[in-house]
């Protein structure tokens, strides 16, 4: 049944194709495309480093672009993972992808037209980013910030494109069985296509805004299923991919173990999908789902380091080739760095583990050892790899290739090694008790003070990792220039595969063929010898279409198994009467706070440890964000967390932290937002906002639905009274600030109020004695 | 080497061995799957929740702090008991650095809010009343409320630490704002003499103002 469908589909193409001798086809491979690709990858991987250098120096330097808002930290930070993710290393894959694909398949791929759609589309998408992201037009949701238009670009060049055209290659192929490169490339395009779609699910306001069909802790869930998958088949699966191609050609060795990479690809792909909820450890999900993702990420462990001793022992022999090939050797620095992220993953999931790393440096040290050590010298031994084939000439400096290699090996560990001890002290300093029960180090600003001196570290590191870049980027350069003025294009000749196959005797499993056949034994016991020896999988090795089924399944039912629970069991978020939708300034202040990536410093999510719950209150619990699209959780506190922030600074506080952080809180790295004083709320606009929020279930008045504008224009003047009673200017209603201020302000409150609605007794009451008391006193 | 078997695949003249998955990759494989419905039974129920451990851990920092005094009201001669007290005074400090100084200053010298170190107050003209302002806010919000962020014991603590900051008298604080008002009250006379020892030749600058 299986073969039929295969082998069905690769007879369309070839419809009268019945000979019985295999006649021999002459083809030529699309090298041209790699060379494109190739050129992609070296040019985004310097922006993409260079932006995050960038970022680094804004850290250490807060002022230095005097708060203009598209160079703020927190637009730019997005721009530089989003390059460093899908540009430099989505252009790596794609060049890995189609040069192995051809060779792996004895077939040209299936159309040139869609591989240039496939190239031109990604980079539009890229420029596209670029063109949005410092503009403030983003989803805040973490890798996922694109906007819906750039979304469904991405999805159709994504999966129809580039999936359509290697699927279709794959059934034009010449080579019998699929490599297990093969394997994990298929695993990417279907499970980044299924992540994608499934995550960035928006009601559209207009081109440039959206608001996620999930809402708080299951936009959360979501959220990090995809998040952490994009780890896992975005930066993890195509180099697994990437590296069974290119490492065993680089070496001229075999491959360590067939079945490791059987049993380690199946393991990785199921187990993967499950993890996502460690990223929520001691947040609002419920904690059955945060036991889940922990427990699945220390099955990961395994599966994954299969990769790596397949990788590394298939250097068993060829190891004084090491020595003196810059390309093995960017490889084994590269896997090593996979086998230490990868342990260090699951430990990271350990819940106690988590406890202290979470929010702090050390997650963007685990990161970067796994983006600049794994895929960054992953790609940079494979386009040295390249160069010269796809260019048909000479490298055109060994030696530089050797000084990148040692320059960025020094930049990783001098970028990482500060950065973990930073990640480590803001841990043991946010969670520190002195000898009374009270906080250690009780001022947030402090411990980002103390660790101040171990950013500088990462900006040394960082300069000498993209010095490494440069050095890639003029090899290049100097090899392309040195290229034939005609490339050579050989031609290959292969038979094309018929439907007669008949399977070999691996494939059997026929337990009197097994070499256990003439051993006194039980015959389940040869039935399990037949099994561990993968005839089964053989088969399933020249079947893409099943294959690509079966892999489907793998992913969609341990998603299913998580995601069904999640939204459908009521009591995984209970209700809080109090919680209110938010206003219509409110809604318009967290489309800024979203805008300008707030969610890139400030968590909001006050976990239910005693320090926390002593530096910013009561914890954050499941029924407060139900009215949160996107959810604004926050990975990272470079500032401290904002749950609780509403009525803990007073608004006029709030205009002054806004003008100059700096100078409410000294030593603040937060750069001035000058420009939410100086623009204006679109008020009219307002209503677009609103609308999207009731349709996504949030309840509001009449008059809020249908004369939005004007109930903005009343709070916003409620707003400016206060700060004008607290000393501040006036008449600043259409200020953007006053929204943003208005949304801060509702933070965290709900849930203390009382079910009486209206007035908040508790701020109302004290306010008139405390005037009634100062006229006294006059 | 020799030995190793090799499978007959060959792809792009990539080949491949048969070897068998490494022993303890296997069994440490096997290990983190059997280890999971072990952990899940033992932190999933009862007691150890990631709730209950934080009911716990909150009682025993509570139990930390407050043993010693049990029950704090906000009236005068408590706080005027407690101003006396410098271990005390000194655990309203811990306090105010984590929540009041983004306004007061890290000294009380004033920011936003008023300077806490001279002789003029706002809303204030006795004890309980720094108490009464710290709990539900002054102002219109512009003093927020504490009420439900903090305990009680933590703002009689807290409003005993401002009190001692009066007439501390800052460098460069905020000019004075509000008014002046009387000395703070002599404490009980039996709670000078019983911290007399402890408490000799530290005297906050209070009692003096």
């Amino acid at each position: 049944m299986d073969m039929q469908l295969a082998d069905k589909s690769q007879s369309s193409s070839q419809p009268y194709s019945p000979a019985p001798s295999p006649e021999v086809e002459s083809f030529s491979y699309d090298d041209s495309i790699v060379r494109m690709f190739v050129t992609a990858t070296v040019v985004w991987g310097l922006v993409g480093t260079l932006a995050g250098l960038i970022v680094a120096v804004l850290l250490v330097m807060p002022e230095l672009t005097d708060g203009r808002p598209w160079l703020s930290f927190a637009r730019l930070r997005p721009l530089h993972t989003n390059a460093a993710i899908f540009a430099f290393a989505g252009n790596a894959i794609f060049a890995a992808i189609y040069y192995s694909t051809q060779r792996l398949c004895k077939a040209r791929m299936w159309s040139d037209l869609l591989s240039r759609l496939h190239f031109w589309g990604w980079q539009l998408v890229i420029v596209l980013a670029a063109a949005s992201l410092p503009f403030g037009i983003t989803q805040g949701k973490e890798y996922a910030e694109l906007e819906w238009p750039i979304d469904i670009l991405i999805a159709v060049v994504w999966l129809f494109i580039f999936g359509g055209n290697f699927l279709m290659t794959l059934l034009n192929r010449r080579e019998r069985h699929m490599y297990v490169a093969l394997w994990f490339y298929i695993a990417t395009i279907i499970t980044v296509a299924l992540l994608h779609v499934f995550n960035n699910l928006v009601v559209p306001v207009g081109w440039f805004k959206s608001y996620s069909v999930y809402a708080g802790v299951q936009d959360a869930f979501m959220q990090w299923w995809y998040g952490h998958n994009a780890v896992a088949f975005f930066l993890t699966t195509p180099f697994l991919g990437l590296m069974y191609y290119y490492l065993p050609k680089a070496a001229e060795r075999p491959v360590f173990s067939y079945r490791l990479s059987i049993i380690h690809f199946w393991s990785l792909v199921f187990i993967y999908i499950w993890a996502g909820p460690h990223h929520l450890h001691y947040t609002s999900l419920p904690e059955w789902a945060s036991t889940l993702g922990m427990l699945f990420s220390l099955m990961l462990w395994m599966p994954s380091w299969g990769g790596m001793i397949n990788g590394l022992l298939t250097l068993r022999g060829a190891w004084h080739k090491v020595a003196s090939d810059p390309v093995l050797k960017f490889f084994v620095v590269g896997i090593t760095f996979y086998g230490m992220a990868t342990f260090e993953g699951p430990m990271l999931s350990i819940k106690s583990v988590n406890a202290l790393s979470h929010y702090t440096d050390w997650t963007i040290a685990h990161v970067h050892s796994g983006a600049l050590g794994w895929n960054g010298f992953m790609a940079f031994g494979m386009l040295y790899w390249l160069l010269p084939r796809i260019y048909q000439t000479k490298m055109w400096s060994d030696r530089l290739v050797n000084l990148h290699f040692w320059i960025g090996t020094a930049g990783i560990l001098l970028y990482i090694i500060p950065i973990y001890m930073a990640g480590l002290m803001q841990g043991m300093m946010w969670r520190g008790l002195d000898e009374t029960g009270n906080l250690s180090n009780p001022i947030f600003v402090e411990t980002i003070q103390e660790i101040q001196w171990l950013w500088w570290g990462r900006v040394i590191g960082g300069t000498l990792y993209v010095a490494g870049v440069v050095m890639l980027c003029a090899n290049t350069l100097m090899t392309w220039m040195a290229r034939p003025s005609k490339y050579e294009v050989p031609v290959h000749t292969a038979p094309r595969l018929t439907n007669d196959y008949q399977p070999s005797a691996e494939e059997s499993t026929d337990t009197s063929q097994g070499k256990l056949a003439d051993v006194p034994m039980l015959d389940l016991g040869k039935k399990i010898d037949i099994w561990a020896r993968m005839g089964w999988h053989r088969r399933w090795e020249r079947l893409p279409v099943k294959f690509t089924v079966l892999v489907t399944v793998a992913v969609v039912v341990a998603t299913l198994f998580e995601l069904v629970p999640t939204f459908l069991i009521r009591s995984n978020v209970p209700t809080i009467a109090t919680v209110k939708p938010y206003t219509p300034l409110e809604l318009y202040g967290r489309h800024i706070y979203v805008s300008e990536g707030c969610f890139n410093c400030h968590s909001q999510m006050v976990r239910p440890m005693v320090a926390e719950v002593l530096r910013y209150g009561e914890y954050s619990k499941a029924g407060e964000f139900i009215y949160d699209r996107p959810f604004q959780w926050g990975s990272r506190r470079i500032g401290p967390d904002l749950a609780r922030e509403g009525g803990r600074q007073s608004s006029k506080w709030h205009w002054d932290h806004f003008e100059d952080p700096a100078g409410q809180v000294e030593g603040s790295v937060m750069p001035n937002y000058k420009h939410l004083l100086h623009d204006e709320i679109p008020y009219e606009e307002i209503v677009k906002h609103v609308q999207a929020a009731h349709v996504l279930g949030a309840e509001y008045s009449e008059e809020a639905l249908t004369n939005t504008g004007d109930v903005a224009y009343r709070q916003a003047e409620q707003i400016v009274a206060d700060i004008v009673s607290q000393g501040g200017p006036p008449d600043q209603m259409d200020k953007k600030v006053i929204a943003l201020i208005a949304y801060v302000q509702r933070l965290g409150v709900d849930a203390f109020k009382t079910p009486e609605p209206e007035t908040d007794p508790a701020t109302e009451e004290p306010a008139a004695e405390g005037a009634e008391t100062m006229e006294g006193a006059e | 080497m020799s030995e190793t078997p090799k499978t007959d695949h060959a792809y792009d003249g990539i080949e491949e061995y048969d070897n068998p998955l490494p022993g303890w990759w296997k069994w440490l494989f096997v290990a983190t799957i059997v280890i999971c419905p072990f952990y899940w039974m033992y932190y999933q129920t009862g007691q150890r929740t990631v709730a209950s451990q934080f009911e716990g851990a909150m009682a025993e920092n509570s139990r930390l702090k407050f043993q010693e005094i049990g029950d704090l009201q906000p009236d005068e001669v408590t706080l005027a008991t407690y101003l006396q007290k410098e271990n005390w005074v000194k655990f309203g400090k811990s306090v105010f650095a984590t929540h009041c100084t983004s306004c007061h200053g890290a000294k009380g010298e004033g920011k936003v809010g008023p300077n806490l170190t001279d002789e003029a107050f706002k809303h204030i003209r006795t004890l309980p009343d720094i108490a009464k302002v710290i709990e539900k806010g002054a102002n219109n919000g512009a003093m927020p409320a504490w009420g439900h962020r903090l305990q009680m014991n933590e703002i009689v603590l807290v409003s005993v630490y401002v009190a001692s900051l009066r007439g501390t008298n800052i460098e460069g604080g905020k000019p004075a704002e509000g008014q002046e008002i009387p000395a703070w009250p002599e404490p009980p006379s039996d709670a000078v003499t019983e911290d007399a020892t402890e408490d000799s030749g530290e005297a906050e600058p209070a009692e003096g103002a």
